[in-house]
């Protein structure tokens, strides 16, 4: 079983690396796609340096906690795109019969196929992330949780994005209910959840569980509980073993197909 | 005494495929009221094949083959029906039967293009948890096999098709499978790549005594490299038989070429089939069943031939009558 997993690690970490080889054959493209990111992701804060102008306090956030919220966004954002960027895209690969590739080899179908590509640009996020927490103010143990949690939150959304992507092995057009679902998360990942109140703040912190990916560990940061901690971790092995799931039942339906492809 | 190395029993796959009126309105209404039809891909086909084989899976587009390969490979789970490969179900020991098989798709590209055919290589012994050295040994010996010197530094995506084909003929090899799935290897390449890649098959077959199971749409592939043919239309095995029998018993038909001194008229002949006939020369094919050779050359009169030529009928010819009749 541990060899297993070290082999299956050692083919993730090749692939990654084997990716950012790709990447880097362009460095300018490579280091502007960083750059722009964490440009874009900086911009958005002004919008709230506006508001905060106006008023002290946004549904219980204060400017520096709502800074930290943004930070989380980008992080776990930054590790689900960065690492497991095929996730996100998974309705294509199984559309088009690009699954094959992966079944044939023996390895996790499910793990070789999502770790098999990266986002440049997700790297600008996971800096954002860095930066805007060393503003907020470093403490060791709150950053070791800070990283921890864009861990997690970025595996919750991976796991989100492969539930809803796999859907595609039953129906089609499933990707676009997938982009759709991924595109609600990242849309309230940023705001401060004291302004939604309740059957928004209910699906928040259910159906579009962002509450557990970004609002639990903001408490947390700001007021330790363990309690917290645990729904946090135990949420997380929940959304991962659902998708695993899912995919597995899916994989027995899934049909190819005989178009030409390349692995580019 | 052989053994079956892969065991096919009963074996069908029906897809489910939504169907739909013409335009706009067609859509709308599939999207109120789906409509499907049921597509039987393979219907309950039956085979074994033996170690060391090389088998020509043949049979036109949507037959069913690439459907029956990848319920082979793991890729696809059968509706009905057994398989054994290497005595491991598909269905359930996918990962130990991917330990010992190789896939190569024509249509598909497996390797990184932007990475050298070496790097690929090296990725594909740690997908299969070859040690390094192994690895290195292994990648020696293929880049001599298959004469890749030349270019197993270069990037995939500056290669040739026939130099990539290659490239994914060794990466499917990197660990030793005893079989080996050629779905349409020489798709696209032209005659001189397409023989290299046959005499280069035809060599591992012979030092690995790897198992191998060839689709393909041309006849060269399959008269040059298998001893056997399967063929499967509409889903339906309707032949299972050597190259030999295939060529020579199937159809029991011979052509005869000849140059004649004078003009001679088979025009009502029984077996006689004229193909061409331009005065002198006379091109026709002899149903074995109905007449003897010598029957036909008494007619011709062997005095009156100055050159003849006597050949089994295309290879191609008879896989397209097979493909055509529908009552075997």
């Amino acid at each position: 079983m541990l060899t297993e997993v070290k082999n299956q690690w050692k083919v993730t970490r090749l692939s990654i690396q084997y990716a950012l080889v790709r990447e880097l054959l362009n460095k300018a493209t490579f280091l502007s796609n960083i750059f722009f990111m964490i440009l874009n992701d900086s911009c958005m804060i002004v919008q709230w340096i506006v508001l905060f102008s106006i008023k002290n306090n946004m549904g219980g956030y204060t400017f520096k906690q709502v800074l930290l919220l943004w930070g989380m966004a980008a992080g776990t954002y930054g590790v689900s795109r960065f690492f497991f960027k095929k996730s996100f895209n998974l309705s294509e690969t199984i559309n088009s019969g690009k699954l094959d590739a992966y079944i044939v080899q023996p390895k996790n179908i499910l793990l070789s196929t999502i770790t098999s590509d990266i986002e440049i640009a997700a790297l600008g996020d996971i800096l954002f992330a860095l930066i805007v927490y060393f503003i907020y103010g470093f403490n060791m143990r709150t950053f070791l949780l800070y990283l921890f949690f864009c861990i997690t939150g970025g595996v919750m959304i991976t796991a989100i994005a492969i539930i809803l992507n796999s859907l595609s092995f039953w129906f089609n057009n499933a990707d676009m209910i997938a982009d759709v679902g991924i595109r609600l998360i990242e849309s309230f990942a940023t705001y401060p959840d004291g302004i939604f109140k309740g059957i928004t703040k209910w699906l928040l912190f259910t159906i579009i569980p962002i509450g557990i990916t970004n609002y639990i560990p903001i408490k947390v940061l700001i007021e330790f509980n363990p309690y917290l901690l645990i729904i946090n971790i135990c949420v997380c092995l929940l959304l991962m073993i659902l998708a695993y799931t899912i995919f597995s039942k899916g994989l027995k339906k899934y049909s190819s197909s005989n178009l030409m492809s390349a692995r580019i | 005494m052989f053994m079956a190395i892969i065991e096919v029993k009963k074996l069908s796959k029906t897809f489910k495929v939504k169907i739909k009126d013409k335009g706009l309105k067609g859509s709308l209404k599939s999207i109120i009221k789906p409509k499907y039809k049921t597509v039987k891909a393979v219907k309950n086909i039956s085979f074994a094949v033996e170690r060391g084989e090389i088998i020509a899976f043949i049979g036109p587009n949507g037959a069913g083959k690439s459907t029956t390969i990848k319920m082979m490979t793991s890729i696809l789970y059968p509706d009905k029906g057994t398989i054994r490969v290497l005595g491991y179900d598909p269905t359930k020991d996918r990962k130990k039967l991917s330990y010992e098989i190789g896939t190569v798709f024509g249509q598909k590209e497996q390797l990184w293009t932007h990475l050298t055919p070496y790097d690929n290589f090296k990725f594909f012994g740690a997908i299969y948890d070859i040690p390094e050295p192994v690895v290195e040994k292994k990648i020696e010996e293929l880049k001599m096999l298959f004469e890749l010197d030349e270019f197993i530094n270069t990037p995939v995506r500056n290669l040739s098709l026939g130099q990539r084909i290659r490239c994914e003929i060794v990466a499917s090899l990197i660990h030793e499978p005893k079989v080996l799935f050629l779905d349409e290897p020489t798709i696209g390449l032209d005659p001189v790549v397409k023989e290299n890649i046959r005499t280069l098959i035809k060599r591992m077959n012979k030092e690995y005594k790897t198992t191998i199971f060839l689709t393909s749409h041309d006849v060269g592939d399959i008269e040059k490299l298998c001893k056997r043919v399967i063929i499967i239309n509409d889903g339906q095995l309707v032949l299972d038989d050597t190259m030999e029998n295939l060529k020579y018993h199937y159809l029991n038909k011979k052509i005869v070429e000849a140059k004649m001194k004078e003009r001679v008229n088979l025009d009502d002949e029984d077996g006689i089939t004229i193909i061409k006939d331009k005065g002198y020369n006379l091109k026709i094919e002899v149903d074995t069943t109905k007449r003897s050779v010598a029957d036909a050359l008494k007619l011709l009169n062997p005095d009156n031939i100055i050159d003849i030529n006597i050949s089994n009928i295309p290879l191609e010819d008879i896989i397209s009558d097979i493909y055509k009749s529908k009552d075997l």
